[in-house]
C-alpha cells in the first residue's frame, strides 16, 4: 500500500517509516503541516497517519483542508490525548481512526489494514461470506456449512468485525471498541472470554476453528478454509 | 461618611417636619379667623351695631384670647379695638388673608360702610415651631455625636478582624499551614468569610498531603517495576547466548514497560480529570444502555470465574457525561467486585431512580472493605493487606472515585452486609 507518514518527532517519523516499509508498504513522509498537505494533494495515498501536533497546520486543520479539497484518503490520526472530545473533534475534522501514543506496532497496522479495506461508497453488503460462514445482517443469523449456529449479541458483532476483516489482524483493541465501544484496556481480557465462546458454538459440530490467535497482535479470521 | 449621611437624614426629616407642622397649623389658625368673622357678622346682622359691640366687649375682656379685633368707621378711624390693625383693613372687598411676616387676618366689610377686622399673630405657633427646630438641632447634634462614636468604634472593631485575617494568611503563605483564623461565633459576614476561609485553608492543606502523599507512593510502587525491568535486561545481557534467549527477554521488557505505561496513564489520566473542567466535553449518554454493555460484557468472565452477575437496571436513564470515563468507572467497580471476591459470590449492578436523582451502584457478597480502610482504598495505590500482593495497581479505585466526583457524585463504599457496596449518586443538574 501507498502510505502517508507526517509526524513532526524525528524519531517516531523513522520508526514508523522503516516499521512500514518492513511490512511491505511503500511510504512518504513530511515532518511538518505544510508539507504534509502539500504531499496528500499531490498523490493517491491508500491510507494517511497523521500526527495531531505538528508544527505549521496542525493535524486537524490538515485533515479539514484535505477534505475541503476533495481527497477521500482514511486517515489515522496519532496523538497523545485521548478523550472523549479528543476522538469526536478527530472524527468531525474528516479523521477515520485514531491511535493513541504509545502504541504497539501490530496495532497500527491491524488498523491501517482496516482503513485501506473499506468498500467503496454505495455499495451496502447484508451478507458476509468468509471460512464457509455466513453472516446475515438483516435476519441475524449466521450459519456454517449449512448449520445455524446461535450466537449471543456480542459473539455476533464479533465474528462480524473478524469477517469484516477476513484475512487480517484484527487487535484486541479494535475489537473492544467495535464490540464494546470500550476506549480503554480493561484490565480483565473480556475479548479472549467471548472469543472462546464463540469458538466454540464455530465449532461445535467438530470442524476446524476458522479463528487464530496471533501472539502479540491479535487475533485472525482465516478467509479460506482448505 | 455614615455619619455625615445619618445627619443629614435627620435634618432633612427635622426641616420637613417643620415645614409642615407649622403650615398646617397656620391653617387652622386661618380658618379659626374664618369663623369668629363670620361669628361676629352674625352678630351685627342679628342686632346691629350694639349687639357688635357688646360680643366685642365680651372678647376684650377674655384674657386668655390671643385673636385681636377692630373695628374700623367710615371715616377709616378705629372705633373699637386694637389700631395697629388699621392697614389690614384697607382692602373692602372681603376677607384678606396676610402671609409672611404679619398676623393672619380676616376681615369683613359690614353693611353700615364699615369693617371688621379679626387677626392672630400666631404667637403660639411659632413658639411650637421653635420648639421643633431646638429639638430637631439637639437631635442632629446626638445624632452626629453618635454616629461618630459608633463609627469610630465599628472601624476599630473591623480593623481588627481583618487584621487578623491578614496575619493569619501571612502565617499561611510563610509555610504554617496549620493556622487557622479565629472566629467569634458572632455569626456575621466577618464570621462567614473566617469560616470559609478556614475552610479552603483545610482543602489546601488536604491538596498538599495528599499531593506528598502521591510522590511518595509514585517513587515507592513504581520503582518495584522499574527495578525488576532493569533486572532482566542486565541478566539478560550477562546470559543471553541465543538470538530466541534475546527475543524472549525483549519480549518480557516490553510487557514489563507496557505494565508501567499503564501506571502512568492511569496516574496521568486521574490527574486530569481531579484538576480540569471537563464537563464542557459532556454529551448525553444512556446509563441504562452503559450499564447493560457493561453487564453483558462481564457476565461470561464472571462464570468463568465461578461467579454470578446480576443486574437490576432501570431503562430509559440518561446523564450528562463522558461516556468514556463513565465506562471505566464502573468496569473498574465491576472488576474490582471480582477480582476481590471468592468463587460462589454475586456481583450485582444496580440503576435506580430515587427521588428524581440517580443512584448507580456494584455491589458484591464478598469479605467487603472494612469500615475504617473504606476512604482509604480510594486513594492512589492503595492495597489492603489482603490484595497486596495480587493482580492489579491499586489505582482501579482512585480513577473511579476521580471520575465520579467530575460528575458531580461520590464514589460511596458501604456495607453491603455481607459485602461491599460501591455507589454514585448523580447531581440533578446532570439528569437529563
Amino acid at each position: 500500500m501507498k502510505i502517508l507518514a507526517v509526524e513532526d518527532d524525528a524519531l517516531t517519523l523513522a520508526l514508523l517509516v522503516s516499521g512500514l516499509g518492513e511490512a511491505g508498504h511503500e511510504v512518504e513522509q513530511a515532518g511538518d503541516g505544510h508539507t504534509g498537505l502539500t504531499l496528500a494533494c499531490g498523490r493517491a495515498h491508500d491510507v494517511a497517519v497523521i500526527d495531531r501536533m505538528l508544527p505549521g497546520i496542525d493535524g486537524l486543520e490538515l485533515v479539514r483542508r484535505l477534505r475541503a479539497a476533495g481527497v477521500q484518503t482514511p486517515v489515522l490520526f496519532l496523538t497523545t490525548m485521548g478523550g472523549i472530545s479528543d476522538r469526536v473533534d478527530g472524527l468531525e475534522a474528516g479523521g477515520d481512526d485514531y491511535l493513541v501514543k504509545p502504541f504497539a506496532f501490530a496495532e497500527l497496522l491491524a488498523r491501517i489494514h482496516a482503513l485501506a479495506r473499506r468498500p467503496p461508497l454505495g455499495r451496502v453488503e447484508t451478507v458476509l461470506h468468509a471460512a464457509g460462514i455466513e453472516l446475515d445482517l438483516v435476519t441475524r443469523r449466521v450459519s456454517r456449512s449449512g448449520q445455524t449456529v446461535d450466537l449471543q449479541p456480542r459473539e455476533f458483532s464479533l465474528l462480524e468485525f473478524l469477517m469484516r476483516n477476513a484475512g487480517q489482524i484484527v487487535t484486541r483493541r479494535q475489537l473492544l471498541e467495535s464490540v464494546w465501544g470500550f476506549h480503554f484496556d480493561p484490565k480483565t481480557n473480556i475479548v479472549e472470554t467471548h472469543m472462546s465462546r464463540l469458538r466454540a458454538k464455530l465449532n461445535s459440530n467438530g470442524e476446524p476453528d476458522p479463528i487464530g490467535t496471533i501472539r502479540g497482535a491479535g487475533y485472525l479470521l482465516h478467509a479460506l478454509m482448505a | 461618611m455614615y455619619t455625615a449621611a445619618f445627619m443629614v437624614t435627620v435634618g432633612v426629616i427635622g426641616w420637613v417636619t417643620v415645614l409642615v407642622v407649622s403650615d398646617t397649623l397656620e391653617r387652622q389658625a386661618q380658618r379659626g379667623l374664618e369663623n369668629e368673622a363670620s361669628a361676629l357678622v352674625d352678630e351685627f346682622k342679628a342686632g346691629g351695631r350694639q349687639d357688635l359691640e357688646a360680643a366685642l366687649a365680651g372678647r376684650f375682656a377674655n384674657p386668655l384670647t390671643h385673636i385681636r379685633y377692630v373695628l374700623i368707621g367710615v371715616d377709616g378711624r378705629a372705633l373699637l379695638g386694637d389700631e395697629t390693625l388699621l392697614p389690614y383693613g384697607r382692602d373692602p372687598a372681603g376677607s384678606v388673608a396676610s402671609r409672611g411676616a404679619g398676623p393672619r387676618t380676616a376681615a369683613r366689610a359690614l353693611s353700615d360702610g364699615s369693617r371688621l377686622v379679626v387677626a392672630d399673630d400666631l404667637a403660639d405657633v411659632r413658639h411650637v415651631e421653635a420648639v421643633i427646630r431646638r429639638a430637631f438641632l439637639i437631635a442632629l447634634v446626638i445624632a452626629g455625636a453618635l454616629g461618630l462614636g459608633t463609627g469610630s468604634l465599628l472601624s476599630t472593631a473591623l480593623l481588627r478582624r481583618l487584621d487578623a485575617i491578614t496575619r493569619t494568611a501571612e502565617a499561611v503563605v510563610a509555610g504554617d499551614l496549620t493556622q487557622r483564623i479565629t472566629h467569634t461565633g458572632s455569626k456575621d459576614e466577618f464570621d462567614r468569610l473566617a469560616v470559609t476561609l478556614n475552610r479552603m485553608l483545610d482543602r489546601i492543606d488536604g491538596l498538599m498531603v495528599n499531593l506528598r502523599q502521591v510522590s511518595t507512593d509514585i517513587a515507592h510502587d513504581l520503582r518495584t517495576p522499574l527495578s525488576r525491568l532493569r533486572q532482566n535486561l542486565e541478566t539478560t545481557n550477562r546470559r543471553a547466548a541465543t538470538l530466541d534467549d534475546y527475543r524472549v527477554a525483549v519480549e518480557q521488557a516490553v510487557e514489563e514497560t507496557d505494565r508501567i505505561l499503564d501506571i502512568f496513564s492511569a496516574l496521568l489520566r486521574i490527574a486530569q480529570i481531579e484538576a480540569t473542567t471537563l464537563r464542557k466535553g459532556f454529551h448525553p449518554v444512556n446509563l441504562s444502555e452503559l450499564f447493560h454493555t457493561v453487564a453483558d460484557a462481564y457476565a461470561a468472565p464472571a462464570s468463568d470465574g465461578g461467579r454470578t452477575l446480576a443486574a437490576d437496571i432501570t431503562a430509559d436513564v440518561w446523564v450528562q457525561a463522558d461516556q468514556d470515563l463513565l465506562t471505566q468507572l464502573f468496569v473498574n467497580l465491576v472488576e474490582n467486585a471480582l477480582l476481590h471476591t471468592p468463587q460462589r459470590s454475586t456481583v450485582t449492578l444496580e440503576l435506580s431512580v430515587r427521588d428524581r436523582s440517580v443512584v448507580a451502584a456494584v455491589c458484591d457478597d464478598g469479605p467487603g472493605i472494612p469500615a475504617t480502610e473504606r476512604e482509604k482504598v480510594l486513594r492512589r495505590f492503595y492495597r489492603l493487606e489482603r490484595s497486596r500482593y495480587g493482580p492489579g495497581n491499586g489505582l482501579g479505585l482512585s480513577l473511579a472515585a476521580a471520575v465520579a466526583e467530575l460528575h458531580g457524585g461520590q464514589l460511596t463504599l458501604s456495607d453491603a452486609q455481607p459485602g461491599l457496596r460501591a455507589s454514585i449518586a448523580f447531581t440533578r443538574e446532570l439528569i437529563l
